[in-house]
């Protein structure tokens, strides 16, 4: 039998079965559009998370206490509630001696409720030093100026705020500038508004943000003198790497750190972390369309059963095939022609429904919720997997019915009753 | 053309065995109408699924146009079916969705005839049987005797040696019949063989010899040109 003639005989098949064909369909329909739906969100996700990494700049390098992880994810210390106090001024004075160093800027960061009158919000706060904003890339002040080196120096009561928090303390018709504001219960000014729409490092958005002088944050809020992390930026003219030894040895050399085993700090370069968020983001979209692949497997169960229902149906038909001269092969091939139309039909139906509802993602998205700064992201392997995954589930899931149409008796099939 | 020898069919089932044919010995000669005739159960569709290519003998030899069927794979067989046999049903096997058109097409979508030389075949094979008219109509739609005129469109679309009608007449009233049968007939005319197998005497009597079947084995072997002279030199 020519392929032309079975693809006929298919076809013709299945549509004097339309409604049938199409419930049928449905479950690969959903598989696939789940599977590309999830593909794409993860992709995008992936794209924004790793823009964000990428947009600090590739010369940053994030010094943090504890053990390094060598090679293993793991979370940070603070994370896991462990405070680790390694990182001194001593480390940040050290640091700025270094030639391939041009920044070594410390933070600390604590969370405190914000108070204007008879609105509060609970937000995070930073403490930096004036360079901060630099190497954050957060130098663009919307109103007002960013706090001075002579700020930090005399500890003085200012801080900057975030849009977001801005007008949820200060509502849209009063300007927060010299504004007084109450953390924790110690009165501070505000002095500068962040531009909306920036990013800080490593992708923090800043919306709610509080900024304020390392040594205000030190003295009147945390009690401490160690820091949740220091940000170095390195001179262009040297190898980041270069750079990452130059700080490893000089933290060890303040710390007495003899055994490489035992350093109390560690260090990640926009690389390491972008390798590392890369595998998290993958393993997460991997997963999500495994989830989504389960559909896959339901629907493909779907077509066997409904391809087996068919080949009991038309179990005389098959009869007659074989008698005027249909082979087992040629009676498998109409069966399997059969099961393919309908999982390819399904996968394309579902990869246009799942472009679709990623578009329509997309444009929520953009269009309502656009400080999330969300990307389009449709990979065509996710369309080339949809197609390939829905021809293979035809054929997997219809081969079983496809052999057994084949190897029908043709005098028991045309006595079937 | 057909040659069988001490032919037999044994059905082995769990632990029952059943003999449907005992031995059966004939032979028929291209362009003869033979009906084979016998009460029910008596293995006569046995017998033309055999000769039929349809099953297997257990036992004895059947040479199929000096071929030994035994020497045949089930998809030569198939081929053969396909090229050199016509089949009629009793309950005409139509698919009901497709058009008469395309129900006549099917033997040819498993032929080695060109797709450009099919549109003829078919149409010429709907004409034979005077169904032009209804070239179009889903088979579904047709009367009983219209249907069994498509069958036979079916069967001659290959253009076959030999066609195989099992009961053609028995879902048909009196006049339906006796125009399928006229059919065959006028078919047997042109040189091609016949193999009907009926329970009814009348049926039967419009071959020119009838071989009777019971309990597996053959009864009687006749020839009754004189009835189909007869019955020609009446029209």
């Amino acid at each position: 039998m020519l392929f032309n003639d079975a693809f006929k005989t298919s076809t013709r098949s299945l549509t004097h079965g339309k409604m049938r064909s199409i419930l049928t369909m449905l479950g690969i329909v959903i598989g696939i559009a789940s599977v590309i739906i999830l593909m794409s969100i993860g992709q995008s996700a992936q794209d924004l998370i790793l823009g964000k990494v990428q947009s600090i700049g590739s010369d940053l390098i994030i010094v943090m206490p504890g053990a390094p992880s060598n090679g293993k994810f793991s979370s940070p210390a603070s994370s896991q509630g462990i405070v680790i106090t390694s990182l001194k001024q001593k480390d940040v004075d050290s640091l700025e001696r270094e030639p391939s160093i041009v920044f070594a800027v410390p933070e600390v960061r604590g969370q405190a409720e914000a108070v204007y009158g008879n609105n509060n919000v609970t937000v995070g706060f930073t403490g930096s030093t004036s360079d901060f904003f630099q190497v954050s890339n957060l130098s663009k002040v919307s109103n007002g100026q960013i706090f001075s080196k002579s700020d930090v120096e005399s500890e003085n009561h200012v801080v900057v705020i975030g849009p977001d928090l801005a007008k949820t303390l200060f509502g849209p018709n009063v300007n927060p500038i010299d504004k007084i504001i109450h953390l924790k219960g110690v009165s501070v000014r505000v002095i500068g508004v962040l531009e909306k729409g920036g990013t800080g490092a490593f992708g923090v958005d800043i919306g709610n943000l509080i900024v304020m002088p390392i040594t205000l944050a030190q003295k009147q809020f945390l009690g401490t003198t160690h820091f949740n992390v220091i940000i170095v930026q390195a001179n262009s003219t040297y190898d980041v790497n270069f750079v990452k030894s130059r700080i490893t040895f000089t933290l060890r050399q303040n710390h007495s750190i003899t055994d490489p085993n035992k350093d109390d700090f560690n260090i990640q370069t926009q690389a390491d972390i972008l390798a590392i968020l890369g595998s998290i983001t993958s393993i997460l979209t991997f997963f999500l369309a495994a989830i989504a692949s389960i559909s896959l497997v339901v629907g493909g169960i779907g077509i066997m059963n409904i391809m087996l229902v068919s080949v009991t149906e038309r179990t005389r038909e098959i009869g007659l095939r074989k008698a005027v001269g249909a082979t087992d092969n040629d009676i498998l091939q109409q069966f399997l022609i059969e099961s393919v139309l309908l999982t390819f039909a399904g996968g394309v139906i579902g990869i246009t429904i799942g472009a679709g509802i990623v578009g329509l993602i997309y444009f929520v998205l953009t269009n309502f919720f656009p400080s999330v700064g969300w990307v389009f992201a449709f990979p065509i392997s996710a369309v080339i997997l949809g197609l390939t995954v829905s021809g293979v589930s035809g054929i997997a899931f219809g081969i079983y019915p496809a052999r057994k149409a084949g190897k029908k008796n043709p005098i028991d099939a045309l006595r079937y009753e | 053309m057909i040659e069988i020898n001490n032919l037999k069919k044994e059905y082995i089932e769990e632990d029952t065995s059943t003999l449907a044919l005992r031995g059966i010995t004939f032979s028929i000669e291209q362009g003869e109408f033979v009906s084979i005739m016998g009460p029910s159960g008596s293995g006569k569709s046995t017998l033309l699924h055999i000769l039929s290519f349809l099953d297997r003998p257990t036992g004895g030899s059947y040479k199929f146009q000096g071929k030994s069927i035994d020497d045949m794979t089930d998809k030569e067989l198939a081929h053969v079916r396909n090229k050199d046999m016509g089949f009629v049903f009793q309950s005409f096997n139509l698919l009901s969705r497709l058009t008469v058109y395309d129900n006549v097409e099917i033997p040819l979508l498993y032929s080695d005839i060109a797709v450009s030389k099919r549109k003829k075949l078919i149409v010429d094979a709907i004409k034979s049987v005077g169904l032009e008219e209804k070239i179009y109509t889903e088979a579904g739609r047709l009367s009983g005797g219209q249907k069994q005129r498509v069958a036979i469109a079916r069967a001659l679309v290959t253009d076959p040696n030999v066609i195989f009608a099992d009961e053609p007449t028995g879902n048909l009233d009196s006049q339906s019949g006796l125009q399928v049968m006229e059919i065959l007939e006028s078919l047997n005319d042109k040189g091609r063989t016949v193999i009907l197998v009926t329970h009814e005497t009348q049926t039967a009597e419009f071959a020119d010899r009838i071989i009777k079947i019971k309990d597996g084995m053959i009864e009687s072997d006749k020839a009754i040109i004189a009835n189909r002279n007869h019955r020609k030199n009446l029209k």
